[in-house]
This record gives structure tokens, sequence and C-alpha cells, in this order.
């Protein structure tokens, strides 16, 4: 069965490796054989633990994922499964970025749209519940919000959920992105993974 | 620009111009966010490939060849804007007058499908600058138009949002040294994805060289470069008063490619508006109302500062309050066609009302003087509403009461 690909994508810090690590995690992997891919072509992979993985590859400091980081998942869907790879991409800024290496890693990961089955997009929505849309999200996100419209494999996850600003900022990206398929989450506790699942699944 | 001609398909053709962007976004040529918006043009906005395709060469890694994909999704986005377009187009042409207006908004739209389409083709293309001057009087449509071309743009891809945040002097000036520039940025990130309308923009130039207007001008061309793929600015005001504006600030006039005249509104189209907004509201003017309107307009269109559109807006809407006395006062069955007309004395009545007694049209003082019942009862039967609508004061009392 031919694997299709979902992409995480969003601006920097908003949350999309720990998503995807604890993801797979929530989606039944064990052992996280992590796949990636530099922007200049090579490749390598590594199997490392979930809490492994968390604490090497998220963090706070911004542009920390600078390459593709994909992880296979198996979906049970009807009778039978799906098989998903779901890559982890690097942070989209509204500036050029001055660091060559994080512009091709951008690059890289705005390639990665183009054929993807699924489109994760991520938003801080605590982020943007503390400072309103217009410093919460970025220019890149509605453009990508218009570049992905009416896709089926297309959700926004409003991360960080847990927060107490985020109730208020999902409000403001439902309005920003009113029509979309918007899926509140927190990447950190697990939460709304089951709607995301569900969402994937159908979407595939 | 045609309707019938269908886009360019999706598929392998446009993996150079993407190529070209991901090389250009790798060299710190384009940021990201204009990069997605020129992928939406060359995709036109969600289209995935229908074919396979190649590994790109350069700055990133292989992409694995996909299966084929269904292409209805492709087609249900394209036609949903296809229709959200059509449906700005319409509003836009069944607007009354302003021909010269409309064929500039078409000859525009059929420019940036142009551009799109030879961006799509890998042939040299300008990225689309938006900014305009709109000169024209009072109600003449300027801030209806920008938003119907707010909407066209997004419908086409070239906005991310298409909304107006429309400002004037005291939305960009600041009282202290450095407020303007925050104040003027903070409306620019507001309006970024869509339009930013500058109303009255000559206002900015009036206090001279030591006036806060000159540093929100300077902001506010600074900002036309830098956001010149995703975000119009538009300088709106008096023909007159823009022309002075333009000729003081040449840096100005060399990044506003587009100026749209709005001409006053002739008395015919002014009644047409009327009619449209009567029906808009399910009311309608009787042939002696639609005369006493047209009387009016003929004398009052030649003032200086005739709101056009707006003016007969605002008649209508004290026309529909007047109707409203009227039928209470008389204190009669009202059927379905007393409650939608509007009579000469309603337009007479709030003629009067709005701009004084001298203004009501003469035919109308008179009539109105022989109709004494309904002006004799006239207070008692706003008492009445008042009582109906549960106020002892407020608009439909008081002297604001437009």
């Amino acid at each position: 069965m031919a694997v299709q690909q979902g992409v995480v994508i969003g601006k920097t810090n908003v949350g999309k490796t720990l998503f995807t690590i604890n993801f797979a995690s929530y989606c039944g992997v064990q052992e996280m054989h992590i796949s990636f891919r530099e922007p200049d072509g090579r490749r390598s992979s590594r199997v490392l633990q979930r809490e492994d993985a968390a604490a090497e590859l998220a963090g706070p400091e911004p542009h920390k994922t600078r390459r593709l980081q994909s992880i296979s998942l198996e979906l049970p869907v009807g009778k039978g499964t799906r098989h998903l790879e779901l890559v982890d991409t690097s942070g989209l800024t509204d500036y050029v970025h001055r660091d060559v290496e994080v512009r091709r890693a951008i690059a890289q990961s705005l390639a990665m749209i183009r054929d993807a089955a699924l489109i994760l997009h991520m938003v801080d929505a605590a982020l943007v519940g503390e400072s309103g849309p217009v410093a919460g999200l970025g220019e890149v996100d509605y453009q990508v919000a218009q570049f992905a419209q009416m896709r089926r494999g297309y959700a926004i996850l409003a991360n960080k959920m847990d927060l107490p600003a985020a109730a208020r900022g999902l409000e403001l990206v439902r309005s920003e992105f009113a029509g979309h398929v918007i899926l509140p989450v927190s990447a950190l506790h697990w939460l709304g993974f089951r709607e995301v699942k569900q969402f994937v699944a159908h979407a595939l | 620009m045609s309707n019938t001609r269908p886009s360019a398909p999706a598929g392998p053709g446009d993996f150079p111009a993407w190529q070209r962007i991901m090389a250009d976004v790798a060299e710190g040529r384009i940021n990201p966010s204009e990069a997605v918006r020129r992928l939406v043009l060359v995709r036109g906005g969600g289209a995935r490939s229908a074919m396979p395709t190649t590994p790109p060469e350069g700055y990133f890694g292989p992409r694995p060849a996909l299966s084929a994909v269904p292409a209805a999704e492709a087609a249900d986005a394209a036609e949903l804007r296809r229709r959200h377009l059509e449906e700005a187009r319409r509003e836009l042409a069944t607007m009354p007058g302003l021909r010269s207006v409309k064929e500039t908004v078409e000859e525009l739209l059929a420019w940036v499908q142009v551009q799109r389409w030879r961006m799509r083709e890998n042939l040299s293309s300008e990225p689309p600058v938006l900014h305009m001057v709109f000169r024209g009087n009072p109600g003449t449509g300027k801030t209806t138009v920008a938003r119907l071309i707010g909407r066209m743009l997004r419908d086409m891809g070239v906005l991310s949002k298409g909304h107006l945040v429309e400002v004037e002097r005291a939305d960009l000036v600041g009282e202290y040294i450095g407020h303007t520039a925050q104040k003027t940025r903070e409306q620019i990130k507001q309006a970024l994805g869509g339009i930013l309308f500058v109303d009255e923009a000559y206002s900015l130039a009036r206090g001279g060289e030591r006036d806060f207007g000159k540093e929100a001008i300077d902001v506010l061309v600074r900002a036309m470069e830098n956001h010149r793929d995703n975000l119009a600015v538009i300088f709106a005001g008096y023909p007159a008063e823009m022309d002075r504006f333009l000729r003081a600030n040449p840096g100005l006039v060399s990044r506003l490619p587009i100026q749209i005249d709005f001409p006053d509104y002739a008395t015919d189209e002014l009644l047409q508006i009327a009619d449209l907004m009567c029906q808009q509201r399910q009311y309608r003017l009787t042939e002696e109302g639609r005369a006493r309107l047209r009387e009016f307009l003929e004398t009052e269109r030649r003032a200086v500062n005739f709101g056009n559109a707006r003016t007969v807006r605002n008649i209508l809407e004290a026309a529909i309050r007047q109707q409203a006395l009227r039928l209470v006062g008389r204190n009669l069955p009202v059927d379905r066609d007393r409650l939608m007309q509007i009579e000469a004395q309603d337009v007479s009545a709030a003629v009067k009302r709005l701009f004084g007694e001298g203004k009501a049209p003469a035919a109308g003082r008179e009539s109105e003087a022989g109709e004494s019942p309904a002006a004799a009862g006239r207070d008692a039967a706003m008492q009445r509403l008042a009582q109906a609508l549960g106020l002892l004061a407020g608009p439909w009392t008081g002297e604001n009461a437009i």
C-alpha cells in the first residue's frame, strides 16, 4: 500500500516537533524510528524512545528543527490500516531569516506542502490569546490557509490549549480562519489527539 | 478577462515555478509568506498535482513521488473562488453609473490574471503593485468599490484576506515624537493581506513640514514598498485636495500606478440608487415620491458638499421614519402596500428635517400643508410610536435622527 505523507507545518515555536513525537506515540508507535532529510538531500535515521526524542528534538529555542523529521504511522481505518509518514518541518517566518541554513530548511518545509496528502497547520493558540491575531499569527499562516483552502486533508491545529490564554486564542483563530477545520490540541498533554487521529483517518 | 478560459492544469508543468520559488526562499530573495503566496498563484490555491513529479535539485532533499490524487478537490476550490469572484463582479456591475470605474477595475483584474498565467508558464511577470488613488466627492462609491476590489483580489489569490481597514488622519497621526510611526505601523499590520483605505488622505499633509502627518506618509510609503505583494494602500479624498496632496508628495505618486476618478452621480443614477436602496429595505417610492426626490436632487446635487449616494441614503432613511410617523398618526388600518410605500410627503418631510425648511421642494411644502391632519397629529403620533417601541427618547425622536 502506498504511504501517504502528512506534513506538520507552522511558525517556529508553535510545538510542531513535540506534537509529531507525542502524536506518533498516541497512535501506537513504541520506538520512534525517525528519518531525517537534510536540506542538501542527505538522509539518516535514528531509533529513539519517546522521552529521548522529545528531549533531544523539541525545545523552546526557535528553529531547533532544521531538516525534515518523519515518523511512520499505521492508522486503523475501517477494517484495514492506512500508512502515513508524518513529517515534522522547520518553523516558518514572516521575514527573510539571516541564517542561510534556516532559509534552506524553510524552503525544504515549503516544498513538502506541494504534494502532501495531509497538511496539519499548527498555530500557538495561547500566543494568539495573549497578543491577539495580529501579533499571534503570522502572514505566513494566512497564506498557508489560503494555499490549502478546500483541501480535504487540511486542518489547523490550535496548540497549547493547556495554557490559560488559549481559550480566547482558539476563539480568535476560529474567527480568523472561519470555514477551515480547526482542532484544539495540547501537544504537551496529549489533548485533542483523538480528534486529530479521526481527522487524519478520514482525510487519508 | 474572459470568464470561460480554463485555468492552467496543475501538474508537472508547475514544477519549475515551484523550484524557482523555493530557491528564492533559500537565497533570501523572498520571505516564506511571499513564497506561499506565489505558490497559491502557481497552483491556483490548493490544487494538488495530478501526476508524480521528479525530485528537485538544489537546496532541499528529494521528494518521494506520490500516487495519483483525485482532481475533484482542486476543481471544487477553483469553482468556489470563481463563484465568489463572479459574485463580487456582479455586485460592482449592478452599482449604478461608475462606468469608467468599472472599466478600470476590469482592466486591473485582467492584468493581475495575465501576470498569474505568465508566472504559471514560467514567463517573466511583474508582481502586481496594487496601491491606488481614489479621487471623488463624498458618496460616490469609493469605499464600496474598495471593499469589492479587496474581495476580488482575495478570490484571485492576490491578497490573502482581502479585508478593508478604513483609516483617517486621527488613526495614523500621533501626538508626540514616535507615536505616529507606531500608530501607522499598527494600522498597516492590521491591513496586511487586504486593503488599507486612507480616507481624506490629503489631511495627512495639511500641517506643513513640522506636522506628524509627514511621518505617517513616510511610514506608509515604506510599507507600500515592503508589503507591495500583499497589501493595497488606497489614498482617497476630494479630487482637488487629492491633486494638491499628490503634487506635494512626488515620491508617493510614483508608487501609485492606479488612479481612479469617481464622478458625481447624475440625477437619474441617484434615483436608481434610491430605487435599489428601497428595494433592499422592501419599500418603494411612489411616482410622486420619486418626482419629489428628483426635484430636490436636481437642485441640490450642484451644491459644493453634496453627498451623492450618501445623501440619497440619508433622505430615504429619514423618509422611512416619516412614513412610520404618518402611518401611526393616521391611526387607520394599514395594509402591505401602505407599509411599503414612500410617498411624496414623506420625502418632503425628510428633506425638511435633514436640510431645513428652505431646502424642501416647493410642491412638498404645499402638499404637506394640505395634509394638515397628519402634520397636526405628528407629536401625538411620535408619542405613540415611542411608547410602542418602549422608548421615551432616542434616534426616532431626537434631533440626531441621522
